[in-house]
């Protein structure tokens, strides 16, 4: 009985921050769509808010910018930056332009798919930690380079992954 | 505040440097992106307090500026009047620093630029050489203004240009940017005075001029740093732009991987709104133009024109068809004109000094300069602007420093991953567009990354085409298809599958991309391929023919980097791990199924193998050659009878062996144990070569190496002394009897200095010095001696010297300490042991006295300038810089020839230096069934590489023979799996025993007094065993 209300109340607070998110949405997509040209920047703030970008939420975008689903998925699928499917609470973005390559980036990645147990593209069964090859992030000054959230981790060492990683929860 | 002219904005200068010149200090911290991921905003913040604390407000104004360039160095702090650059400067360095250069008035030296060459410290900014070779025009306000105080911009002279072109007729505006030359700066180099002509004389209506800030090549970060550092600068460019061709509306289409350069943009297209230079009648000209930012979604294709502005359309970033070009029909089907930002970065700057000043600098057909970001192994990794035409080599050396850690330059990629590498032999190119290009490279966006031997190019060519298929948007088969072809056959050959028709079928496939492609991304795709197989072929062919990968990257083909590196290909991570379990006999016996000599080489190996530990990165390289002399030494003390080996029969067939050197005997070994009747022809009355005549006993005691010969013969092998080839017996009986001859006399003849005077009394080459000295003959020393060298031999003739009696001994060496062949330990042994280093000098002659000896030596002083075929910087006379040593003995060691007077030139093909030309597959000369190796085939060399010689010869010979070529290497070795480390420290080498330098110059003892067993054990425990798989 306790733990019926208790997943009852649960789902209501999921469909309540559901709404919110599209609602939040809704209003993204009231300032840009009158604007030419601006799709891209929609998608960006719609993924901000909702963590991906699903058909459903693609269906929503189409629909308020007058645009087909198809003309938006395609659009979507295009660009690397945007994500069908959940993300992490951490994206590890290792970096692998050719100054971080030449300074060792792939052997963070060795490193870390081995620490973490995940491949490259994958989310950690917790939820954590996702692994993502981003492109060259203009920090090449201080290669190799590992982003994590807004975090520019630089001449990162492949031996202190560790220290790294346990300053996130 | 309303901008509204030229008044306006002299009033707003002379406001904001009234307020400035109040303080009598100006510090400036860099922000740029990198500055502020090494922790620049902590650091400005506790400047900031340390200020307020202190009541420092009217005495110090601080201002947080953009990018200053030096990244490696970040953050940095600057402080004027007297122009003093901090570096790596933390929040307890920025209050210190203020502490003492503010309130006392002193400059902390420590913590400014220190020069790793010279040692010694560079205070000011104006003297480091990255930043004093620069000269910045679009970087001019970089690191200066405060990117986010349009007050600052102008006060240092931003929008004045504006003022002047809005003044001026539109055309005129043109034919100034015309004038000066400008080229594009994004890549393609195109005049960007005609693109701009192009868009003024499009039919009128809506225009658009739209700034590419995409940056995607990797490796290039300019114009990140443009728009972080000097927003401003950037809008000022584009409207003056937007003016010359006549739109009324522009973007900045920034990538999505820079938010900070959007967010600063953002908030200075705000800022100039407001103050009505965006918008309608622009410092009253009547000119309206407003600015917008679009960001990107993650694809580097969408650098290319067309497909930017599809995606500034909203649309999928896919390039379409050209013509129509942009000027054409463009964005929204109107005519646009797009540049890259570093290209309108220079804008404000031609208008403000006018064309002609632009061109004055630059080379005839690249005018203006250029920014260059500096990354990869390079060791002052950033930003700098040169003129068009400064030398690749001044870029890498001067201002970059050069590669870290005592690396070699290999080649430098230009042009991201449309462009090519730029290899040691071209160091000398100057950086401009049509130098560039008929190297087969471009100069791209202005992204260099550097890279050394550690760099495998077979590899890198790999990583591009993977980039490229990977953003290939798939529109067009070639690209599409033909990207994902060449990639596969890149992995393969990575993998070490290769195949010999690869190389052929990549270059087809290449030419066809090329030719077909839609745009750009995949007409350029193949570039980096294609010029890593022009320069760079043999490392392919190593890779297929060979199966190996030199730069120890393709780890398929190796066990790990050290075995990798080591010419001999020795188990290293292997006898690790048995010295780890303490079987000490095992390690031995493993080293020994790849080398006969682990005694020898644990003390005399040039050790490339520590050269690529990777623990070396984490504290230092494992002491790997001290290992091996540790079991070699416990081997021979604690030796077994009985060895559980195995014996092939013997055969019939007979291999001479000419030469019993390291590589002689190697061979012979092998050969051995493979059944052949093996005879070795020695001239000299011992057998061991150099490493008996050319090494002393203090690197290399007699008994050691004997040992090791005495094992060699056990194996069947017959050492013929006294015996000369050419004279005792004929080398044509050896063709007679002998199925195979391997020969290998080394190149036992100095080279002369060529100078006056060689032929003095006192003068005795280096070589014949040590070998009488090892032959037991009685060897007069000077009191003064003068060495000429800076390998080997100089440094075991100077040390031997000292040993003699002489009372001061002086090494010359014509470039710097560390461009010196010989091995770093025996330059510090030999310092300690007091003799003395002159670098940068050359012999002129000798001087001898009335009765012909020598009295003294002349020599010249020599700088470095530009740089030869190695990548090396070139030593060159300075001047009537002459100046003599006063000695009485001078010992040349300058390199060895080899001479043999049994084959002439006639019967077998020599090089261009007398060495014999051998196949590099299998090292038999032009003769049939004549082998060479060592140093008679590779000129003076090392000993190591002579041994892996003599063991591909052992191979080669036996397959001529009809033999399998697979060595006899004894039973397999079972070693230990490697064990995951949970309690890993920090921890450098354990430590060795030596002589005290005060003992050690009394005679010949053996210096080196190797390992302890505890701290061999230990040592050996360092190993991170980069063979688990």
């Amino acid at each position: 009985m306790g733990t019926d209300t208790k997943q009852a109340n649960l789902l209501q607070d999921d469909a309540a921050e559901e709404r919110e998110k599209l609602d939040a949405i809704q209003a993204v997509i009231q300032t840009y769509r009158d604007k030419p040209g601006c799709l891209i920047a929609v998608l960006h703030l719609a993924q901000e808010i909702y963590g991906y970008l699903p058909l459903e939420v693609q269906r929503v975008i189409a629909e308020g910018m007058g645009e087909t689903l198809s003309h938006v998925s395609g659009v979507v699928s295009f660009y690397s930056y945007f994500s069908t499917v959940p993300r992490a609470r951490h994206a590890i973005k290792i970096c692998l332009g050719t100054a971080c390559y030449v300074r060792g980036g792939k052997r963070i990645v060795d490193r870390l798919e081995e620490e973490l147990g995940i491949s490259v593209g994958e989310r950690t069964p917790d939820g954590k930690f996702s692994i993502i090859i981003t492109r060259c992030l203009g920090a090449c000054g201080l290669a190799p380079v590992v982003m994590i959230d807004e975090d520019v981790h630089q001449q990162v060492n492949p031996d202190k992954i560790e220290k790294i990683l346990a300053k996130y929860q | 505040m309303r901008i509204q002219s030229t008044a306006d904005l002299a009033a707003i200068a002379k406001a904001y440097r009234d307020e400035q010149a109040g303080a009598k200090y100006h510090v400036t911290v860099c922000g740029g992106g990198a500055c502020v991921s090494s922790g620049c905003i902590a650091s400005r913040d506790a400047a900031l307090q340390f200020i307020e604390e202190n009541k420092l407000g009217d005495k110090v104004r601080l201002t947080f500026t953009g990018c200053m360039g030096m990244c490696s160095m970040g953050p940095l702090v600057y402080i004027e009047p007297e122009g003093v650059l901090y570096v790596k400067v933390t929040p307890d360095m920025a209050r210190d620093i203020l502490g003492r250069h503010v309130i006392v008035g002193e400059i902390p030296e420590e913590y400014t630029f220190l020069d790793e060459k010279t040692g010694r410290h560079i205070p000011l900014m104006k003297d480091v050489p990255f930043f004093s070779e620069q000269v910045k025009i679009a970087l001019r306000n970089c690191g200066k203004v405060d990117y986010a105080s349009l007050e600052s911009a102008v006060a240092n002279g931003g929008f004045e240009a504006l003022a002047r072109a809005l003044s001026m007729e539109r055309k005129a505006v043109v034919e100034e940017v015309k004038l000066s030359g400008l080229r594009g700066r994004g890549g393609g180099g195109f005049p960007t005075g005609l693109k701009w002509e192009a868009g003024y004389k499009a039919r009128e209506g809506d225009k658009y001029i739209i700034c590419n800030a995409d940056e995607g090549d990797p490796g290039a970060f300019m114009d990140r740093s443009l728009i972080e550092s000097d927003p401003f600068g950037l809008i000022e460019g584009m409207i003056i732009g937007a003016y010359a061709i006549g739109a009324q509306k522009g973007y900045v289409y920034i990538r999505a991987e820079y938010p900070i350069a959007v967010e600063r943009l953002s908030v200075a297209i705000e800022k100039s709104r407001e103050a009505g230079l965006l918008g309608e009648n622009i410092l009253g000209s009547g000119f309206n133009f407003d600015l917008e930012i679009r960001i990107g979604a993650g694809a580097f294709v969408c650098g290319e024109e067309t497909a930017l502005m599809h995606s500034v359309e909203g649309l999928r970033g896919e390039p379409t068809q050209k013509p129509p070009f942009p000027f054409e029909s463009g964005l929204f089907g109107c005519p646009t004109i797009i540049n890259n930002v570093e290209t309108f970065a220079n804008v404000p700057a031609i208008l403000k000094e006018g064309g002609a000043w632009f061109a004055s600098f630059g080379t005839e057909k690249s005018k203006g300069t250029k920014v260059f970001a500096l990354a990869g192994d390079i060791r002052y990794s950033g930003l700098a602007e040169v003129p068009m035409g400064y030398t690749l080599g001044d870029l890498v050396y001067k201002i970059g420093g050069g590669v870290p850690r005592r690396g070699r330059f290999k080649a430098a990629q230009i042009g991201g991953p449309s462009g090519g590498c730029i290899t040691r032999e071209n160091l000398n190119t100057p950086l401009e567009y049509d130098a560039l290009t008929a190297l087969g490279a471009i100069m791209g966006s202005g992204g260099l990354v550097v890279m050394s031997e550690d760099t495998c190019m077979v590899d890198t060519a790999r990583f591009f085409m993977d980039f490229i298929r990977d953003e290939s948007c798939g529109k067009c088969v070639p690209c599409r298809i033909g990207t994902k072809r060449m990639l596969e056959i890149l992995e393969r050959i990575t993998r070490g599958e290769g195949r010999e028709e690869d190389l052929q079928l990549l270059n087809e496939l290449a030419g066809n991309i090329k030719e077909t492609a839609m745009c750009g991304l995949g007409q350029t795709a193949p570039n980096p391929v294609l010029s890593t197989l022009r320069f760079f072929m043999h490392e392919f062919e190593d890779h297929i023919r060979e199966h190996r990968c030199e730069a120890g990257v393709c780890t398929n083909m190796f066990i790990s980097p050290c075995q990798n590196a080591c010419p001999a290909g020795i188990n290293v991570p292997g006898y690790m791990a048995l010295i780890q379990n303490g079987r000490f006999v095992d390690a031995y016996n493993l080293i020994r199924q790849e080398n006969p000599f682990p005694g020898v080489c644990g003390r005399v190996c040039t050790h490339p193998c520590e050269d690529k530990c990777r623990r070396s990165s984490r504290d230092e390289a494992l002491a790997i050659c001290d290992l091996k002399r540790f079991v070699a030494d416990y081997a021979m003390n604690h030796a077994e009878s009985y060895v559980d080996d195995i014996k092939y029969p013997m055969n019939d067939k007979k291999v001479a062996v000419v030469g019993a050197g390291p590589s002689g005997l190697t061979c012979a070994y092998y050969l051995a144990r493979l059944g052949y009747t093996v005879d070795v022809f020695e001239s000299q009355s011992q057998a061991g070569g150099t490493l008996a005549y050319g090494i002393p006993e203090y690197r290399l005691p007699e008994d050691i190496l004997q040992h090791e010969i005495k094992l060699i013969e056990q194996e069947g092998v017959h050492i013929h002394l006294n015996t000369e080839v050419g004279r005792n017996i004929s080398f044509n009986y050896l063709r007679e009897n002998y199925q195979a001859i391997y020969l290998t006399t080394g190149t036992q003849f100095p080279n002369e200095v060529g100078i006056p005077g060689e032929g003095l009394k006192g003068v005795y080459h280096g070589l014949p010095f040590l070998k009488d000295i090892r032959s037991g003959r009685r060897v007069k020393v000077g009191k003064r001696v003068v060495v000429i060298g800076g390998g080997s031999t100089a440094m075991d003739a100077a040390r031997s010297c000292v040993r003699l009696g002489a009372e001061k001994v002086t090494v010359i060496y014509r470039r710097e300490r560390e461009d010196m062949p010989a091995d770093r330990r025996e330059i510090k042994e030999a310092l300690e042991e007091g003799v003395e280093l002159v670098t940068l000098a050359s012999p002129m002659q000798v001087l001898g006295d009335d009765k012909g000896r020598v009295r003294g030596l002349e020599c010249q002083r020599m700088e470095l300038n530009d740089y030869d075929a190695n990548g090396r910087p070139r030593p060159q006379r300075i001047r009537s810089s002459e100046y003599v040593i006063d000695c009485d003995m001078v010992i040349p060691a300058v390199s060895q020839h080899a001479d043999f007077p049994f084959i002439t030139a006639q019967d077998v093909e020599l090089t261009a230096w007398g060495t014999l030309v051998t196949s590099k597959h299998n090292l038999m000369t032009s003769i049939e069934g004549v082998f060479a190796g060592g140093d008679l085939a590779r000129g003076p060399d090392t000993a190591i590489a002579a041994i892996a010689d003599g063991k591909k010869a052992a191979s080669s010979i036996d397959l001529y023979l009809g033999g399998s070529g697979k060595l006899n290497k004894g039973r397999p070795i079972e070693i230990p799996p490697a064990v995951t480390d949970e309690d890993s420290a920090e921890y450098g080498r354990f430590p060795l025993e030596e002589l005290a330098p005060e003992t050690r110059t009394l005679g010949f003892r053996e210096v080196n007094r190797g390992y302890r067993k505890l701290y061999a054990v230990a040592e050996a425990t360092r190993c991170l065993r980069c063979d688990r798989r």
